[in-house]
């Protein structure tokens, strides 16, 4: 038996042994700090977009469609303005969640503060409608909602969307 | 003569392999382990783990870089840890190789369609891929080379 073979055995003895100690240790570590976090997470969409006091800030389809009728909320689009230009919610004002300190302010002075808000981008895990929904309402704007996949959900519904 | 020196260069190649692999390791995990829950969030960005999976992962990862870095930087177990930061690192590369070819953006776990902005470039991949250059070395040397100081090697005995 070449000397090498007797390695490969050592090596999964070993590795499994170095995986075991990573796993003992981060769990206990985990289990005993402050702010270690659960074990299994929610990561559902509501989930993520609830914020530390408790609110939450999904808003379904149907609701967002009746506030879209009646013109009640202004509809924030947090991508790229490639993105948008390609095509947005009909009405939608594009402010870039990567360009929102060069931007905000522009978009912000045509919105009152006690204005519905409603964020959105593409894509079920896009973090960018979270972000930019967050991110007024720490600017005083209280009525944020987030419109998870807005865009692909909009579109697949048939509901009014434009370009450019 | 030549014989030795090539050893002793071998040597020495393998271990500053092995430091600056821990080095990286101890490096790598030591800030996902302050900040947990961040690096969960990262987790999620990646978008390739089930949702279930991913506090555990982001719990436990972090904690074998740093045991991988260590056990390498000190100098044990270096088949196992050679071969584990390979098969790590290798899994890494991958996962960023194939987000990338699916133009995922893992900054804001989206797809953006226009090429513009992506923390994610072919940069942060390659620097990745750069670190399985030593433990590439490190891999080989220990499973492939002969060994090069063991008791039947006949060079051994040269001076």
């Amino acid at each position: 038996m070449p000397e090498s073979a007797g390695h490969w055995k050592a090596a999964v003895i070993q590795a499994t042994a170095i995986v075991a100690t990573a796993m003992v240790v981060g769990l206990i570590v985990n289990a005993v700090r402050k702010d270690g976090i659960t074990l299994i997470g929610d990561w559902s969409a509501d989930a993520r977009l609830t914020t530390s006091t408790g609110e939450h800030l999904i808003v379904p389809l149907a609701e967002a469609e009746k506030l879209f009728a009646h013109q009640a909320a202004v509809f924030l689009d947090a991508r790229s303005k490639p993105e948008y230009d390609a095509g947005h919610i009909q009405g939608a004002v594009n402010l870039p969640w990567h360009e929102v300190e060069q931007r905000f302010m522009a978009v912000a002075e045509g919105i009152s503060p006690d204005r519905p808000i409603i964020t959105y981008c593409d894509g079920e895990a896009c973090a960018l409608s979270k972000d930019l929904a967050l991110f007024l309402k720490e600017m005083g704007y209280e009525k944020v909602r987030v419109l998870v996949n807005g865009w692909s959900l909009w579109r697949d519904a048939g509901l009014p969307v434009e370009n450019g | 003569m030549v014989h030795a020196l090539r050893y002793s260069m071998i040597g020495l190649l393998n271990t500053g392999a092995r430091i600056v692999l821990g080095g990286i390791f101890v490096y790598a995990g030591y800030d996902k382990i302050l900040h947990p829950g961040a690096f969960a969030e990262a987790v999620f960005n990646y978008q390739l783990l089930p949702d279930f999976l991913i506090n555990l992962t982001a719990v436990v990862l972090p904690w074998l870089e740093v045991t991988l870095g260590v056990f390498l930087l000190i100098g044990i177990w270096i088949p196992g840890a050679a071969a584990l930061s390979t098969l790590l690192l290798t899994i890494f590369t991958t996962a960023m190789l194939f987000n990338f070819a699916r133009g995922l953006d893992i900054s804001c776990g989206c797809f953006p369609t226009s090429a513009s902005e992506g923390s994610m470039t072919i940069w942060t991949i390659l620097r990745d891929a750069v670190f399985l250059l030593p433990a590439g070395y490190l891999f080989v040397t220990t499973f492939f080379a002969m060994p090069v100081v063991g008791p039947r090697s006949p060079q051994k005995q040269e001076i």
